[in-house]
């Protein structure tokens, strides 16, 4: 299991945080304590790059979760950018990709 | 040894002249009586019999008695506890005898007090000119400190054995409250279904964690039969509550209206709004069904829906294996309004429908524990035992679960449900 980093930078539509790592259940409560703390000023987007994600299990869908209900609470969007093809099958068996809004990469993702 | 008899005390070291020349003189006349009887350590001269001949002053002090009552007057023996005596009786003074000296034995002294004073005693027989005992020299180490130092490292292995003791109590209670608590969450037994065989296996990864996966068997009408197979997410307590909140929810909804959609939505309603807000998102994945057995026919309809659950597999029973898709059907308790997808299946004799959670899937194999089972791998596998009757399906799955080992870190639900092949001897299990 490696490590969890999470990067965070501003770009023009809002927030955009580099997930690289495990999201598992040791590791994915450090980004939702991350994105708890998170501003996402009305309609903005928070971006989630998964490109550098490793593992993903129902701990980090848990996280997505949660960041889904943050920015939804703060009337903004999530888009999730470079989702693996492992975790995109995740999120299709769960239902989740009608949830949330998958581009392919994060330039896709914060092009206003 | 801290003193010996006819020693003198160590001078000073006078290197560098540094001990002033009176305190050396005073060293130099303190008496071979005075170190006698002051001495750090108790001396005391018997006769061959036992009788004290001679005591010193540091003895009497540490048994509290007076040289006139002891001198002449008690045996060495009569000092002794009587644990102590017994021990002088039976090994002490028959070594002594013996070996003509003995040393470093353990024994309790008897203080005029009541009080008892641990010790330890050395005695050498002291012999005349021609080889005959005269007289017995012994000297005595007060051992107090070092007994109480044995008794304390005693009395704290006690403790801590008891501890253990308690703890592993402790744990068996905890695991059995748990095994309760875990076989609360499930059925004990399946009703009987017309013309449908069931049965379940439930494996659990940890006798102290509670599973958060589950399933039922229930009758509906008198013509259909509902069941339910799910995977609350995360362990522990707070997952139980879950899924027993989820149980529950599942059979009460299905009272009022047995159509999965329904159903599936009145448990996404409950999860949402009790574990929306709390800060700890709550959310399960499960298939809900009904069976329609056709008595006419033999066959049974299947009518399912599912949220966020992997496909139940049909096995037929000449081999293929038919995944029943439900795509979109959104994990249950995310978000408040939540859609859900049902598709339909009929079981012909010898098919079984086969419900399982993620644990089996994502079992661990290979010699490094690094790939997943996989859904690919579990369709071969059915494929392999197709035609075979719900049963025997869920014995092989048992033994597949079993050969993972270590590998299988998760619970894991089963439920098979399925239409014997040969309808004239339907298997009772």
């Amino acid at each position: 299991m490696s490590p969890l980093k999470i990067v965070t930078r501003d770009a023009t539509t809002g927030p955009v945080l580099e997930v690289v790592g495990d999201l598992d259940f040791a590791h994915a409560p450090a980004l939702r304590e991350r994105i708890s703390t998170l501003v996402v000023p009305p309609g903005r987007r928070l971006v989630l790059d998964l490109g550098g994600l490793e593992f993903c299990d129902s701990s980090g869908i848990t996280a997505l979760i949660a960041a889904h209900s943050h920015a939804q609470a703060a009337r903004a969007e999530v888009v999730l950018a470079s989702v693996p093809a492992n975790t995109l099958r995740i999120l299709q068996m769960v239902g989740l990709d009608q949830v949330f809004t998958v581009q392919p990469d994060s330039d896709a993702a914060t092009r206003t | 040894m801290m003193c010996s008899a006819g020693e003198r005390p160590d001078p000073y070291d006078a290197e560098d002249g540094g001990v002033p020349p009176a305190a050396f003189a005073s060293l130099l006349e303190d008496s071979v009586e005075e170190l006698y009887e002051n001495a750090p350590c108790g001396y005391l001269s018997t006769l061959m019999d036992g009788t004290v001949a001679k005591i010193n002053a540091t003895l009497l002090t540490w048994l509290g008695l007076r040289r006139e009552d002891v001198v002449g007057r008690m045996r060495f023996s009569d000092l002794l506890s009587v644990g102590g005596k017994l021990y002088h009786e039976t090994h002490f003074a028959p070594l002594l005898r013996m070996q003509g000296e003995i040393s470093g034995i353990a024994l309790e002294m008897r203080q005029a007090g009541g009080g008892r004073i641990s010790v330890l005693v050395s005695s050498v027989v002291k012999r005349g000119t021609t080889g005959e005992p005269l007289l017995i020299r012994t000297t005595v180490f007060d051992a107090s400190d070092r007994r109480a130092y044995e008794e304390e490292l005693l009395r704290g292995r006690r403790v801590a054995d008891e501890a253990r003791r308690q703890a592993e109590a402790d744990r068996a209670r905890l695991q059995q409250a748990l095994a309760v608590l875990q076989q609360s969450l499930l059925p004990d037994t399946l009703p009987p279904i017309p013309g449908v065989e069931a049965a379940t296996h439930y494996h659990t990864a940890s006798s102290d964690q509670v599973g958060g996966d589950f399933y039922d068997v229930f009758p509906v009408d008198g013509k259909r039969f509902g069941f339910f197979l799910g995977d609350v997410c995360g362990k522990g307590p707070e997952a139980a509550a879950v899924t027993s909140l989820t149980r529950y929810t599942l059979r009460a909804a299905a009272v009022h209206d047995p159509d999965p959609v329904a159903a599936l939505t009145t448990l996404n309603k409950v999860l949402h709004q009790r574990y929306t807000g709390s800060g700890d998102p709550r959310f399960c994945t499960a298939v809900f069904g009904t069976l329609e057995p056709d008595a006419a026919t033999g066959r049974v309809g299947v009518h399912l829906g599912s949220g966020g659950h992997p496909p139940a597999l049909v096995v037929r029973a000449d081999g293929t294996v038919d995944p029943l898709h439900t795509p979109g059907g959104l994990l249950v308790g995310v978000l408040p309004t939540a859609r859900f997808v049902t598709t339909t299946a009929v079981l012909a004799p010898g098919d079984t429908l086969v419900l399982h959670t993620d644990g089996l899937t994502e079992a661990r194999t290979g010699s490094d524990r690094t790939s997943l089972f996989g859904e690919d791998a579990l369709r071969d596998f059915l494929a392999a035992h197709a035609g075979r009757s719900p049963g025997d399906l869920i014995g092989a799955l048992i033994t597949l679960l079993d050969g993972f080992g270590d590998g299988l870190d998760d619970d894991t639900a089963l439920l098979a449900l399925g239409v014997p092949a040969d309808r004239t001897t339907p298997d009772a299990r």
